[in-house]
């Protein structure tokens, strides 16, 4: 069975990253010293993904403020919003607020990649939002039924994909925790299936991740089941894998081993244990490990520390060759 | 001495002003600090009681008079800045706290700090994990009482952090650890609940019991965590139980931006909590009536006092008077009782200048005697 390890979350700032950033608020340093600092850091999140043998690179997405502002900032419709809680932490996103009906503004994004990820698309991991978790999260004033927003922002997503297949970029992760914290249910699930439809298109010929945590995925499966994307991401920390159903069309699974509430590390042999039975209810073709929640909720340390525990359950799970 | 119907208090931290964090750290005063000092001196005549303090700072020589003493004065100056405004519970405005998670885990044994996690853009906090059993070092805020006791000339209040909050901000590691086998929801809630109660007994209750050797007699803990997890409101009360076991003060709970139906009817069994200290002002609005909530307490039988949000701590407009006191009117119409009633902003006023908190105070105070005078003399 292929076995695959990467980052499915920014990483967090490095502690001088973390003083810079902070003496630039006040005055004590320059953007462009913050800049280099930036930069430095990928390069260090690079190599520790390297180092740990992961199978995607992500360079961190240190520059990025949450998972929304890179669009609710570039694409037309958007305002940002106040600060709002992301989900049950002491994190905040600003909640993106839709004026009107949202319009892509073509290489915002991509201007906003981490740059490893910009200069080796090949092994780079695009991480977005996804529709559902994007449209439930977003203060909806565009006249637009929430529904069709569902649908319309998998749609935009999907133009996305198209123009950022096109520079070589074939993994991406599509960040959905509502999914599995509130499911959908009626209109709302079926945009979701048609919002999910139409990335999955986009993406063909890629792998496309759907990546859920927060909450007990088990209830959730049947709906994540029809979104049919190349990788359907649980969290271990909330989910008991012995409540899971066979996959009918057995995609990849992708399992969230790093839980980022605790510092304390996982034991390798637990992992691998757990690892083992939900792939036996689930069989999928492909394992996909990784932290489960944003591993920015832990502080740069602790965070490399316990990421030590991927390469360590790919090798005991068996690993294969590429995707 | 009885208080009067709709007594004032205050509920958290204030902005420390400029002059004070020059002086702590030792800088000299600029033009704008030292004619504030001047300025507020004149209106509250703080600084003649601790007048070497003042003349230290306004003569350039802040080294010299040192961050403790520093730090006195701008107690001393938040305390008058309270009771200059009318209210009749104050506290210090936390003028010595930075904040209020990494002060108190500092005077207790088995945490280790982690590092910086983002809250949000570029603002960060420092985390710890709990790594060995939880142990006090020395019960804290005793000190800082004793010189709020000496100087108050209103009904002095200590805000102190729960145990469930100083928990659920901090990871755990140690308590999570001893639970065999796969780390998943069932291991995490049994070691939090562990974690929570060790903190609550070992840590929470020898300080309160300290604060109340010393006098203090009305507490409020702070349990803002509470609302992120509406779950776990039996752990949240659990933990304030244990903190509060045999102790005999005045308790209040304080829990802000949170959907308080959502922890009821669990928060109820809070036994020792004689006020719920909420938020309301922040979600009131022509289309959404912010105090509905307080019907819930009603329709569960619950009849502890209430301490009324009534001054959004987020905006700078000031409340008018007369929007206070019809506040107040809707909130004693829900509860049934308006002798329940206390009036405090709905959270701590240090994200306001002082001189909007000064103005949300004397609106505060000015709605409370509105509504008290109606209550009163009610027309015929």
């Amino acid at each position: 069975m292929i076995v695959r390890a990467g980052l499915t979350s920014p990483f967090p700032r490095s502690e001088s990253l973390v003083e810079a950033t902070r003496d630039l608020d006040r005055g004590r340093t320059t953007a462009e010293a913050v800049e280099e600092l930036f930069a430095s850091t990928e390069a260090e999140v690079v190599a520790l993904e390297r180092r740990l043998g992961l199978d995607s690179l992500t360079g961190g997405y240190l520059r990025w403020p949450d998972l929304f502002r890179p669009i609710a900032e570039s694409w037309e419709g958007f305002a940002v919003g106040p600060l709002t809680r992301w989900f049950e932490t002491n994190t905040f996103f600003r909640q993106p607020v839709l004026l009107a009906p949202p319009v892509r503004t073509p290489g915002a994004i991509r201007a906003r990649l981490p740059r490893p990820v910009r200069e080796a698309p090949s092994e780079g991991r695009v991480l977005l939002p996804g529709p559902y978790t994007f449209a439930g999260l977003l203060d909806n004033r565009s006249g637009e039924t929430d529904p069709a927003v569902v649908h319309r922002l998998g749609r935009l997503l999907a133009d996305e994909v198209k123009e950022l297949r096109s520079l070589g970029l074939t993994v991406f992760q599509f960040t959905d925790p509502l999914l599995v914290v509130r499911p959908p249910e009626g209109h709302f699930a079926e945009a979701t299936v048609a919002a999910y439809d139409a990335v999955r298109e986009a993406v063909a010929g890629g792998t496309s991740i759907v990546w859920t945590f927060g909450a007990d995925a088990g209830p959730a499966m049947p709906l994540l089941d029809r979104l049919r994307p190349s990788v359907v991401g649980i969290d271990l920390a909330e989910t008991d894998p012995e409540t899971l159903p066979v996959d009918p069309h057995r995609a990849g699974l992708g399992l969230g081993v790093v839980d980022a509430r605790t510092t304390l590390s996982e034991d390798p042999a637990e992992v691998a244990r757990i690892v083992r039975a939900a792939v036996e209810r689930r069989r999928p073709s492909s394992v996909w490990v990784g932290p489960g929640g944003p591993l920015d909720l832990l502080p740069w340390e602790p965070a490399t520390r316990k990421l030590h525990v991927l390469p360590a359950v790919k090798q005991g799970l068996g690993s294969g060759g590429g995707p | 001495m009885t208080p009067p119907l709709f007594p004032t208090q205050e509920i958290g931290s204030l902005a420390k002003p400029r002059w004070q964090l020059l002086g702590q750290r030792g800088d000299p005063l600029d033009s704008a600090a030292r004619a504030d000092l001047l300025a507020e001196d004149a209106r509250l005549s703080f600084g003649q009681e601790l007048s070497a303090v003042r003349d230290g700072l306004l003569a350039g020589r802040a080294r010299e008079v040192g961050a403790e003493a520093v730090r006195d004065l701008g107690a001393l100056y938040a305390l008058r800045f309270l009771e200059a405004a009318g209210l009749d519970r104050v506290y210090d405005g936390e003028a010595r706290r930075i904040e209020m998670y990494e002060y108190p885990v500092r005077q207790m044994h088995g945490f280790r700090f982690q590092g910086h996690v983002r809250s949000f853009d570029s603002k960060y906090y420092l985390k710890a994990a709990v790594v060995d059993e939880v142990r006090l070092t020395a019960p804290y805020h005793s000190e800082e009482f004793d010189f709020v006791r000496r100087h108050a000339r209103a009904e002095p209040k200590l805000p102190i952090t729960g145990p469930y909050t100083l928990a659920d901000w901090s990871y755990n590691e140690y308590y999570l650890a001893r639970q065999p086998g796969w780390k998943g929801r069932a291991a995490r809630r049994a070691a939090q609940r562990e974690f929570v109660i060790d903190l609550a007994r070992r840590a929470l209750r020898p300080t309160l019991q300290a604060l109340i050797d010393h006098g203090c007699r009305v507490i409020q803990v702070d349990e803002p965590a509470a609302g992120t997890h509406p779950d776990e409101a039996e752990l949240v009360v659990e933990g304030f139980n244990a903190a509060t076991e045999g102790l005999d003060a005045e308790f209040t709970m304080h829990i802000c931006y949170s959907d308080y139906r959502a922890l009821l009817p669990a928060l109820l069994e809070a036994k020792r909590c004689r006020q719920w200290a909420w938020e309301f002002a922040n979600r009131d609005s022509s289309a959404h009536d912010g105090y509905a909530v307080l019907k819930a307490l009603r329709e569960f039988g619950d009849t502890r006092a209430v301490g009324l949000g009534v001054i959004d701590v987020h905006r700078d407009i000031v409340e008018p008077p007369h929007v206070v006191a019809e506040r107040i009117r809707r909130a004693a119409g829900y509860l049934g009782d308006p002798a329940r009633l206390w009036i405090n902003p709905d959270c701590g006023l240090r994200t306001r200048s002082l001189s909007v908190a000064r103005a949300k105070l004397d609106a505060m105070v000015e709605g409370a005697r509105l509504a008290r005078a109606e209550f009163e003399n009610p027309r015929r």
